[in-house]
């Protein structure tokens, strides 16, 4: 019998309903779609700009407002967040949690990660270093000599320069096919022998030394792809993540997919939650919105991580009232002028959200607790523009696990 | 082209498209484009072919859309996108419906004509040559798996045995659907033993067909009549009961597919999708509540690899079948990890459609072929015959398992075949 109810498929909601069930909690996780893990790069953000490039993430959270959630966790929750995602996906992720890499992205500009994927190591920017970015002619997400002409406009941290060149192959995924995804790509070079063929093409136009950008295609559900592909190309290989939905962030997803059902997780997929029942200051259950009915979940614990603005939790009227969208919990962030004619990257918005206490419990701005079972986690939460900071994935995986211990403790 | 105040009219120029954000997450899980060309996907012929279609269509494409409707599952923005296909499909086919399409579209009419001479139509339809002339006439493709028909219909053994006593539980109504009248009598039997064994007492109010084939072959006037008399016979019993289906697709027909895709909004259909339940939901709902005692389950010492049809995932009831299947001590299910077997209801008969659904199905079967013990679970009937058909392995409803845990059949469960 369930005892806990997750809400939402995204970082947050699966890493939750992971460390619930482990352990011992029953859980159902349930959620209108898929995540929206898949639409990620795959990579870890912990804290990329504060608001400058950040070397070293847990060092600058210092510097944040009081009011970012990264301040309400503490160092140590962002470190456990972090730590738990290493241990949930091995050696899908290298890195370390003190210090952030630059990857080049599809567009050519220099991002700040944290943990990536062994596949994207080989393109951390360094002294010296000589780009070779390959796209495809079939392939319409990926320009590599934008990309090559921009990573040489700019230098490493340190100032020395960056080479770069692209190449265009004329190889569709299938074969005749005008057009390829992304993702027919990568199952596509699951295939042992769609690998030589491209290795084929492409080696020959290789010049020693080069690193070889590709977009972040290199298989779908074979983990071996990547490291196959640079024994055949003898060169260096990383996938440059592609706008959404991404290879490396299915993969991801599908990982940790499977890592929740292993552990028990009940997942409910395809409708909303869109109601809720409570007495004597808790959540009793939660109303989903089932084929010809509305299903209620009852729990003793509710996790609410349903994402922000982007999914619809979060929604704004044409008249400027922002609301949360399933419990009308109290929002923090309010105020006049959220959205000013000023930097549009930067809004105080974005910055609106449901608060939490150190246990990921919801409170009011008066610091009031409405529902003594309720935890949030993730984007919903309060003080962040994760885009802008690159933190979405560090507030996620932190609060999920804040969240998850605090229920498993009893809080 | 549709009337321009018709509902479907409506559905294909409003519908839910404008929460289509473009995040393609519909493409990279449609089964469907996976594994072939044909099909540009559910985004490319639904949100975004939608703009552009003002009643008729753009993309002929369309055609090879199984209508397993994840892409509706799947989106994290809640665009009815399968839906919004299936409607735009049937405006493409309007004027031009296949024989084909038509004839296995009317389940009711093929149970019928092949109860009564069983043992000669299942000759028939495992005859070659007779299957390749099909084929060239009709358009099922010679391979297609095909139902078996039985000499007696759920309804016939119904009227044939003894009234059980009344339940001290209660009643409950059952929907047996066209399958489990013809086809597949057995799972409708187990279905009700297994009701009346926790003590329910069963009641089964004549019925048609629901009409769901007529609906996926776009054949949707029919399709709405049908679905009406089945919702007016189904309130011929109590009205405060629940309705238990064991027919993964059909149940679904009444819960959500007639009111989203053929516009039906009548009280009554709504009031009667309110009540149904598949029969796992139900149960899992009974053990969640604390009323389902399993401590007199029979142990079972097998792996049972399991497939959740599409058609369940768009119920998004979860998988309760899982869970129950692992409430019997010694049962260890494991998921076939994908979404459909191609089959699709009557995708996979179709000529041109045939070697597109065993592509679909193949990660099912080779998940089944790779762990099976000699027995294969799947709620949804096309979908049992469609992967024994590909398998060989005999695939059973779950509540077979149940039914046998309760001591009521002997074990091991299979088939016969």
């Amino acid at each position: 019998m369930t005892n806990t109810v997750v809400i939402g498929a995204g970082l947050s909601g699966l890493v939750a309903a992971i460390r619930l069930a482990r352990g011992g909690r029953t859980v159902t996780l349930l959620t209108k779609g898929l995540g929206g893990l898949q639409l990620s790069q795959g990579t870890i953000d912990v804290l990329g700009y504060a608001p400058e490039r950040v070397d070293a993430p847990i060092d600058a959270i210092a510097s944040l407002p009081a009011t970012h959630p990264y301040r309400v966790l503490g160092p140590a929750a962002i470190a456990a967040g972090i730590a738990y995602a290493q241990e949930l996906l091995g050696d899908r992720l290298v890195g370390n949690a003190d210090r952030n890499v630059l990857l080049p992205t599809a567009v050519g500009a220099l991002r700040p990660t944290c943990l990536v994927p062994p596949s994207m190591t080989a393109g951390v920017v360094t002294g010296g270093i000589r780009y070779v970015l390959v796209g495809f002619r079939q392939l319409k997400d990926f320009y590599p000599k934008l990309c090559a002409g921009n990573l040489e406009r700019q230098t490493t941290p340190a100032g020395d320069p960056i080479t770069a060149r692209g190449i265009i192959l004329d190889l569709p995924a299938i074969e005749d096919m005008a057009d390829s995804s992304a993702l027919a790509y990568a199952r596509a070079l699951d295939d042992p022998s769609y690998r030589a063929k491209l290795a084929a093409a492409l080696k020959p136009l290789l010049q020693d030394g080069e690193v070889v950008g590709l977009p972040a295609i290199l298989g779908h559900r074979d983990a071996g792809a990547h490291r196959h592909l640079e024994e055949l190309l003898e060169h260096a290989v990383f996938e440059v993540p592609l706008p959404p939905p991404g290879v490396p962030g299915i993969r991801l997803n599908e990982a940790l997919t499977a890592l929740a059902k292993q552990a028990g997780v009940r997942i409910v997929a395809g409708a909303k939650v869109v109601g809720f029942e409570s007495a004597g200051g808790k959540v009793i259950s939660v109303g989903q919105a089932t084929a010809g009915r509305i299903r209620q979940y009852a729990a003793d614990a509710f996790v609410y991580a349903p994402g922000g603005f982007e999914s619809g939790a979060l929604t704004m009227d044409s008249y400027g009232t922002v609301t949360e969208t399933i419990f009308g919990l109290p929002l923090h962030g309010l105020g006049p002028d959220l959205v000013t004619a000023g930097d549009p990257s930067d809004q105080a918005l974005f910055r609106v959200g449901v608060g939490v206490d150190a246990s990921m419990r919801v409170v009011d701005p008066a610091g009031h607790i409405p529902y003594s079972n309720l935890y949030a986690a993730g984007g919903i939460l309060a003080g962040a523009t994760r885009w802008t900071e690159k933190s979405g994935e560090g507030i996620a995986l932190a609060s999920a696990v804040a969240a998850a211990d605090s229920i498993l403790k009893g809080a | 082209m549709f009337e321009p105040d018709s509902y479907e009219h409506d559905l294909l120029n409003r519908a839910s498209l404008d929460h289509c954000v473009k995040c393609t997450i519909c493409e990279t899980q449609c089964p469907v484009a996976a594994v072939t060309p044909l099909f540009s996907g559910p985004k490319y012929v639904g949100p975004q072919a939608e703009r552009f279609r003002h009643g008729a269509s753009v993309d002929y494409s369309l055609d090879y859309c199984s209508s397993c409707g994840i892409c509706t599952n799947v989106c994290p923005q809640g665009v009815h996108i399968a839906e919004l296909n299936s409607v735009a499909r049937a405006a493409m086919k309007k004027d031009h419906m296949p024989l084909r399409d038509q004839l296995i579209s009317r389940t009711t009419f093929m149970g019928m004509a092949m109860t009564p001479v069983a043992p000669i139509a299942n000759a028939v339809l495992k005859f070659k040559p007779a299957r390749i002339a099909v084929e060239k006439v009709v358009g099922i493709h010679r391979d297609a798996a095909m139902p078996t028909a039985h000499t007696q219909t759920l309804v016939g053994w119904l009227r044939g045995r003894t009234a059980p006593k009344p339940g001290s539980r209660g009643k409950l109504i059952f929907f047996h659907g066209c399958a489990q009248n013809y086809f597949e009598v057995e799972t409708g039997v187990k279905t009700i033993e297994v009701l009346e064994h926790l003590g329910f007492e069963v009641i089964v109010p004549k019925q048609g067909c629901c009409g769901l084939p007529l609906q996926s072959n776009g054949i949707f006037d029919t399709a709405r009549v049908w679905v009406r008399k089945l919702v007016a016979q189904l309130r011929e019993a109590p009205r405060d009961l629940p309705i238990i289906s064991c027919s993964t697709s059909c149940g679904g027909m009444l819960k959500h597919e007639a009111n989203e895709i053929l516009g039906v909004k009548d009280a009554d259909l709504l009031e009667v999708g309110g009540r149904m339940r598949d029969i796992c939901e139900f149960l899992l709902e009974m053990y969640d509540n604390g009323e389902l005692d399993t401590s007199d389950w029979l142990e079972n010492e097998l792996t049972v690899p399991y497939h959740a049809p599409c058609q369940l995932r768009g119920q998004n009831i979860g998988t309760p079948a899982v869970q129950l299947l692992e409430l019997v001590p010694g049962i260890t299910v494991v998921e076939s990890g994908a979404y459909c077997c191609g089959i699709a209801g009557t995708y996979g008969l179709k000529k041109e459609k045939y070697e597109v659904a065993m592509k679909v199905g193949k990660p099912v079967f080779d998940k089944i072929v790779a762990v099976n013990e000699g027995i294969a679970a799947c709620d949804s009937e096309t979908c049992r015959w469609q992967i024994e058909q590909a398998t060989s392995v005999p695939t059973v409803h779950p509540i077979a398992f149940i039914h046998q845990a309760m001591g009521l059949s002997k074990l091991p469960v299979t088939t016969g075949s």
